[in-house]
């Protein structure tokens, strides 16, 4: 893909991600009683709404990219050989995938169960 | 009289070690610059002292060191104006050094070269064998202007906390000249040099820092010219295609009688 391209997605998830977050600190802030917000059984009646789920998962997905893309940039700036910037490109694209798959896991997991209630 | 304390960073890669700095007392006058402290301590207190300089009026671009830790051009910088008693010259950072304050500019001029620094036109023989001028507006002239007081000193590459780090980055110098000729309404070399612009150690690496502008001594703002050249690159549309640059400017028919 062209630099261009993967710069367009940084800049696109980056807006992305502060709308995002936004939104999830509200949620968590306000909306829910603060004190209660990181209760087990709090996160995981909040995975039961369906809406929710999707935001959290889009969430994961957005700063996953943009985190590993920004990480994918420094580590090409350190060394300018060929196989470096192959090496580079190929780890963080495995990278998203595996992390991304991973909170897909957690969030599947806690939408269809995820222990007691 | 009263004098100056000049410190020299002094370094001869072939028989030293590690950079030295050695201080010279320099006899000051009125409207000294730090080039005119250095001529004198290379005159009269040591020879060996290494240092490049042409035009003494800011327009060769050969005296760029770093002068009390900010790159500028030694003819250019009053020795007054620093405002200290002490004046430490030291070679551009971000350059090889060959001798003491001379740094090797072989790769600046390179990667300068690299932006294809000329007009790209399909009418070869007339910019071989010019027959008239090409037009440009006033407003396009504007845009382009600031870009060609460019003297490649390289103060700017060497302020760049990214060329720091990235030695395929082209530079701040180098950038801005590759959004002059791209937006010079006679250049229809746009595609080529989106293409070459379009890459990992390309234009994306600017980090907007700013120090590039910030140290231009002739009012350039390389910062701003890469901003724009971003614009550019993202949308992959060259702003003319070939056979669509300036048109040759007709005299017109004299009026009759």
């Amino acid at each position: 893909m062209r630099e261009s391209r993967l710069m367009l997605v940084q800049y696109a998830t980056a807006v992305a991600a502060v709308a995002l977050v936004s939104v999830h600190l509200i949620m968590q802030g306000v909306i829910y009683p603060y004190a209660t917000a990181i209760s087990f059984n709090n996160i995981l009646s909040i995975y039961k709404n369906g809406f929710y789920a999707i935001f959290l998962e889009a969430l994961l997905v957005v700063v996953l990219v943009h985190g590993f893309n920004g990480v994918r940039i420094i580590l090409n700036e350190l060394r300018q050989t060929k196989p470096w910037t192959a090496w580079v490109d190929a780890v963080t694209v495995l990278a998203i995938v595996v992390a991304v798959a991973y909170g897909t896991r957690t969030v599947i997991l806690a939408v269809f169960g995820g222990g007691p209630v | 009289m009263t004098e100056v304390r000049l410190v020299v960073q002094r370094f001869d890669p072939f028989n030293d070690v590690k950079p030295r700095m050695t201080e010279y007392a320099v006899p000051k006058r009125e409207g000294m610059t730090v080039l005119d402290a250095l001529l004198y301590a290379r005159d009269y207190l040591d020879h060996s002292i290494g240092l490049r300089f042409s035009c003494r009026q800011a327009s060769c671009g050969s005296c760029g060191m770093k002068i009390n830790g900010r790159p500028r051009l030694a003819c250019y910088t009053q020795v007054a104006e620093l405002g200290e008693e002490r004046v430490v010259a030291q070679p551009m950072d971000n350059f090889a050094i060959i001798k003491d304050l001379v740094t090797d500019l072989e790769s600046f001029f390179e990667k300068h070269r690299e932006m294809m620094p000329h007009l790209i036109r399909a009418d070869t023989q007339e910019m071989e064998k010019p027959s008239a001028e090409y037009l440009m507006k006033p407003e396009e002239m504007e845009k382009v202007l600031q870009f060609t007081y460019c003297i490649k000193c390289g103060l700017c590459t060497s302020s760049c906390p990214t060329v720091a780090t990235d030695s395929k980055f082209p530079g701040p110098q180098a950038l801005a000249q590759a959004y002059r000729y791209l937006t010079d309404p006679r250049d229809e070399g746009g595609e080529k040099r989106l293409e070459l612009l379009d890459d990992a150690h390309g234009v994306w690496r600017c980090h907007f820092a700013g120090s590039c502008s910030f140290v231009c001594p002739k009012g350039v703002d390389p910062a701003l010219g890469i901003q724009l050249l971003k614009r550019h690159v993202m949308s992959g549309k060259a702003p003319r295609k070939e056979g669509e640059g300036a048109k040759l400017w007709v005299a017109p028919a004299p009026a009759s009688p």
